[in-house]
């Protein structure tokens, strides 16, 4: 039935895109036409949704291993990213120094949206028309498990040994054959030194009932039931769907007890500012920027250890550009350019040696915690724990379910 | 009177394009969510049209209390709209004289803003400490330990504000219209001002708080975005879980059943509702 | 004496005399307060977003109040990307709000004065699109578009823009109609006047103020979307979509700063056209005394 449909959607496609002219004339004039290929679309739609079922990892390997791709050159090609994630002068030195048109484009407003909106094209093997994409770990996990990802040629990316050994294998991809890391950001312990009037070291202060209804913690189910995990002193990388469940359940406890003010996204900056809530759940980046304004927060790396989120650089599945793109990755990993974009977004580089020239260049950030942790914390990030994408659904279906926004 | 062709076909070309621009982009690809809705799988295998009709009654009986909250906070943001807008309606169409665009302007003014920079305003307007919180635990509204911001209470004000030029700008196009003069005959003829409002102003305006309510009802039940920013786990809308099983937990037959569970219930209220004020006095207006 | 432009010139105006006035309105200044409260309340978000546009904020988060500056209006245009967003917003907006109104006004119309086979079901189906949860509607559109091969972008976000307007000009020109009386427009014709002037000089102008709410309901609705535009936008980028994924860094002032001068633009045009209208207003009144 899924062939039959994709045949006839091809045929569609191949009888509307004939020429552009007919195309227009058959939106424009055609009313008729129109609502009949409209409906005709929908019933056909209407057979099923495709799932993103996983492709083995020895597939994925094959897959890795014969990759190549030829030197061009760069040409027009674009990058997707998210808004205010990029200091833009290193693209316009990227255009100069490679030529070729670099389209940055900050479209990428949140992970689940910016799926849902190309995740059809996906399903279909279809180009999306982006060459570089930016996606948090889970998300990037999805797409290599469904094929939606394009392996990266190595010999193209000489830098990417400059990865810092913290990140030089995830579970979703062991060998970095698909991602690259683009920035990290710690999930710790912020608090209102004001409103709390000690300092706090311990993300057992969560569930502490001297801060009820005081307290929010974030939305994503990873960062929150993994902080839950690494309060008990278990070991979130590698949890397993029941482990997450539990810990949501202990959210679930929590929070009818009204311990918890709300989950949020990153908007518990203004609660936390405010002096709203006493403790959170907090992403390392958002610190750095709201300690500049607000004395008052502070932000510790729990000593139970902290979730450490990645976002990264990959290529979709029939990327349009593979070496531009790949020129691209090369250019980000080199020392001198991931520094520059370190003092910009202030998240944690995944790039190697690049402290030294920020220690010329801006020692204020070389000397940061939060952008530099001392080695006994970066021992204590733990990444995402990988879940199949069934798993990730009921994972995400129990989480909503206590967050309810 | 027999009509001719071009008489009969008039209203066709003043409702067609409209209707049809509808049915293209809005309802055929409708048909399609559908059958979603009555899909099964998961996100790993897909989902397959199974004609499983469970999932509109597990959605019914698992999120009752998300519709029911729903229709409340629409329901209190309508009536509160209304309180606000009739009398700023009322005073822009008869008494802002030469100075009524400038009123319009300033009640269309908020648009011109996002409403995520809006909410996100309110959020700061509503903290614990600032001066609107502290004023009104002085007066009592908010007990002393109280607060405002993710209660209720919020998200109520957060739609309520969000809506309001909707509830304004009906009114006061109805309004606008009312011939004074009628007013004045009832005055003239004995009827003391109240009455004459009861009697001759508020009946007059019944499409205009009709069209306002509907305008503010209708999207607020199903509005996510105030309970998200300015609400707290205990103030979950319907709109939040099918924005959730939409976006997040890729529950695509529950989002699109809950859906079509919100849009049946709103088409019914309109109808009832319409009904019970609506057409009767839609048409007793037309005198 | 068309006082602005949002009164019609077929309203019936108010007396302007003084006992009446007297009379009739004993406690204007009751209403007057209320109205200003309720302006004060629609106007404190506003005000409160404008002066932030004045923060010397340190860090990229603008909530702390921290001194003021003019250094994010010298810099308001030097983010491209976000003044780009502007750009399409507000062209999207304008074209989404002209087809949607004129589309909704004929079919409010059709509702209104006619009388045709599935009138009922018509209305009842206006109401649909403003029942459904966005994220529905943005989904199931975006499929139609893949399937029959259109890509996404500019175009098929004023397509949805327009889609999800129309009901509201619907339900707001008709409020306006409801009640109006028909005969002033048959008499109109059987004076003579065809079908086209009648249309022209007698309804458009009894339902302009309805019209002119209608259009800036749509305006509001098409410059603030954001569910229905991600799905659709393709690389085409709005202002709230910016504003949206911005907020995961921090909204910059900027955005404060832009927001601000489009409600500079937008007064600084109304009062133009008040003007504008007036000085025709007078000139009319005194050729027609003449």
């Amino acid at each position: 039935m899924a062939e039959d449909r994709a045949r006839i959607e091809r045929e569609l496609d191949r009888f509307l895109a004939e020429d552009r002219s007919s195309r227009r004339r058959f939106l424009g004039r055609g009313a008729g036409a129109a609502f009949l290929a409209s409906g005709l679309a929908s019933v056909l739609t209407a057979c099923g949704i495709d799932g993103t079922a996983a492709i083995s990892p020895a597939q994925l390997a094959k897959e890795a291993a014969s990759v190549h791709h030829p030197k061009t050159k760069i040409g027009d090609w674009v990058f997707a990213n998210w808004p205010l994630y990029m200091d833009k002068s290193v693209i316009k030195e990227f255009d100069r120094r490679y030529g070729g048109t670099c389209k940055y484009v900050e479209e990428i407003n949140d992970n689940s949206d910016f799926f849902g909106k190309v995740r059809q094209q996906l399903a279909a093997g279809q180009p999306i028309g982006r060459d570089i994409v930016v996606l948090t770990d889970y998300m990037a996990a999805k797409w290599i498990r469904a094929g939606y990802a394009t392996p990266i040629d190595k010999r193209n990316v000489p830098n990417a040994k400059n990865i810092v050994s913290n990140l030089k294998t995830i579970a979703y991809d062991p060998k970095r054959d698909f991602t690259l890391p683009y920035q990290s950001g710690a999930v710790g312990l912020g608090y209102n030194r004001k409103e709390t009037g000690r300092d706090l070291k311990s993300l057992k202060e969560f569930f502490n009932p001297e801060w009820r209804g005081r307290v929010t913690m974030l939305n994503e189910a990873y960062d929150s039931a993994g902080a839950v995990m690494l309060m008990e002193g278990k070991n979130p990388s590698t949890a397993k769907l029941d482990d997450m469940l539990a810990a949501i359940e202990k959210l679930r406890e929590q929070r009818d007890k009204g311990q918890f003010r709300k989950f949020t996204g990153n908007d518990y900056t203004t609660d936390l500012a405010k002096g709203n809530v006493a403790v959170a759940l907090v992403y390392s980046g958002d610190m750095v920027q709201l300690q500049s304004d607000n004395p008052d927060v502070k932000f510790v790396y729990a000593e139970e250890g902290s979730m450490l989120f990645t976002d990264n650089l990959m290529m979709p599945e029939r990327v349009a550009r593979p070496y531009a793109a790949e020129t691209m990755l090369n250019y980000l990993y080199e020392p001198e350019v991931a520094a520059k974009l370190c003092a910009y977004v202030n998240y944690l580089s995944p790039v190697d040696g690049i402290r030294p020239i920020l220690e010329r260049t801006d020692p204020e950030i070389a000397s940061n915690e939060l952008i530099f942790p001392p080695d006994e914390v970066r021992a204590k990030l733990h990444a995402y724990p990988p879940l199949t994408v069934a798993e990730e659904q009921a994972m995400y279906a129990a989480m909503t379910e206590v967050t309810g926004n | 009177m027999g009509l001719s062709l071009r008489q009969r076909l008039l209203p066709l070309w003043f409702a067609g394009p409209a209707l049809l621009w509808l049915v293209v982009f809005f309802a055929a690809p409708l048909v399609n969510q559908l059958s979603v809705s009555l899909m099964s799988g998961n996100s790993e295998v897909g989902y397959d049209l199974t004609w499983s009709f469970s999932v509109y009654s597990d959605a019914l009986s698992s999120y009752g209390a998300e519709f029911a909250r729903s229709v409340v906070f629409a329901g209190a943001a309508t009536l509160i709209d209304l309180i606000i807008a009739f009398p700023l309606a009322y005073f822009i169409a008869y008494k802002a004289g030469r100075f009524q665009a400038f009123w319009l302007l300033m009640v269309v003014m908020p648009f011109f803003v996002s409403q995520v920079m809006r909410t996100a305003a309110w959020k700061l307007l509503i903290n614990d400490n600032g001066f609107l919180v502290g004023t009104l635990r002085d007066i009592g509204l908010v007990s002393a330990d109280g607060r405002l911001d993710a209660t209720s209470g919020a998200v109520i004000l957060g739609i309520s504000y969000n809506f309001l030029p909707f509830m304004v700008l009906p009114l006061f196009a109805t309004l606008q219209r009312i011939d004074r003069r009628l007013i004045e005959a009832a005055t003239d003829l004995g009827c003391s001002r109240f009455t004459a409002f009861r009697k001759v102003t508020v009946p007059l305006a019944i499409p205009g708080i009709f069209a306002g309510s509907l305008l503010v009802f209708i999207p607020a039940a199903g509005d996510f975005i105030n309970a998200r920013i300015l609400g707290s786990p205990n103030t979950t809308m319907i709109g939040n879980v099918i924005q959730n099983k939409f976006i997040t937990v890729l529950d695509y037959p529950t989002a699109a059943a809950l859906s079509f569970i919100l849009m049946t219930a709103i088409l019914i209220l309109i109808a009832v509702f319409g009904r019970l004020i609506g057409t009767k006095t839609l048409t007793e207006a037309a005198v | 004496m068309a006082t602005s432009s949002l009164t019609s010139p077929a309203a019936p105006e108010a007396p302007a005399a003084g006992p009446r006035r007297r009379r009739f309105g004993a406690r204007e200044w009751e209403l007057g307060l209320w109205a200003l409260l309720a302006v004060v309340f629609l106007l404190a978000p506003v005000v409160f977003m404008v002066v932030f546009g004045f923060n010397d904020n340190h860090g990229r988060f603008n909530i702390d109040w921290q001194g003021f500056t003019l250094k994010h209006w010298s810099d308001a245009f030097s983010n491209s990307d976000l003044t780009t967003a502007l750009k399409n917003s507000l062209t999207i907006a304008l074209i989404s709000t002209f087809v949607a109104t004129t589309l909704g006004t004929f079919l409010a119309l059709a509702l209104g004065r006619f009388r045709f086979r599935g009138k009922a079901a018509a209305e009842m189906f206006v109401f649909v699109p403003m029942a459904t949860p966005e994220v529905v509607m943005g989904a199931s559109l975006l499929a139609m578009f893949l399937v029959i091969g259109v890509n996404t972008g500019y175009v098929t976000i004023v397509l949805a823009h327009i889609m999800f307007s129309i009901s509201y000009v619907v339900v707001t020109v008709r409020s306006r109609l409801a009640g109006m009386d028909p005969h002033i427009e048959e008499a109109a014709k059987d004076l003579g006047a065809g079908e086209l002037t009648t249309f022209l000089r007698v309804t458009l102008p009894m339902i302009l103020p309805g019209v002119l709410s209608a259009a800036v309901l749509a305006f509001a609705l098409s410059l603030d979307d954001y569910v229905i535009t991600a799905f659709n936008n393709g690389q085409t980028t709005t202002l709230p979509l910016y504003i949206f994924g911005a907020a995961r860094q921090g909204v910059p002032p900027t955005v404060n700063v832009l927001s601000t001068i489009l409600l500079l633009t937008v007064l600084v045009l109304m009062g133009l056209n008040v003007a504008v209208q007036r000085r025709m207003a007078k000139r009319a009144g005194g050729a027609g005394r003449a």
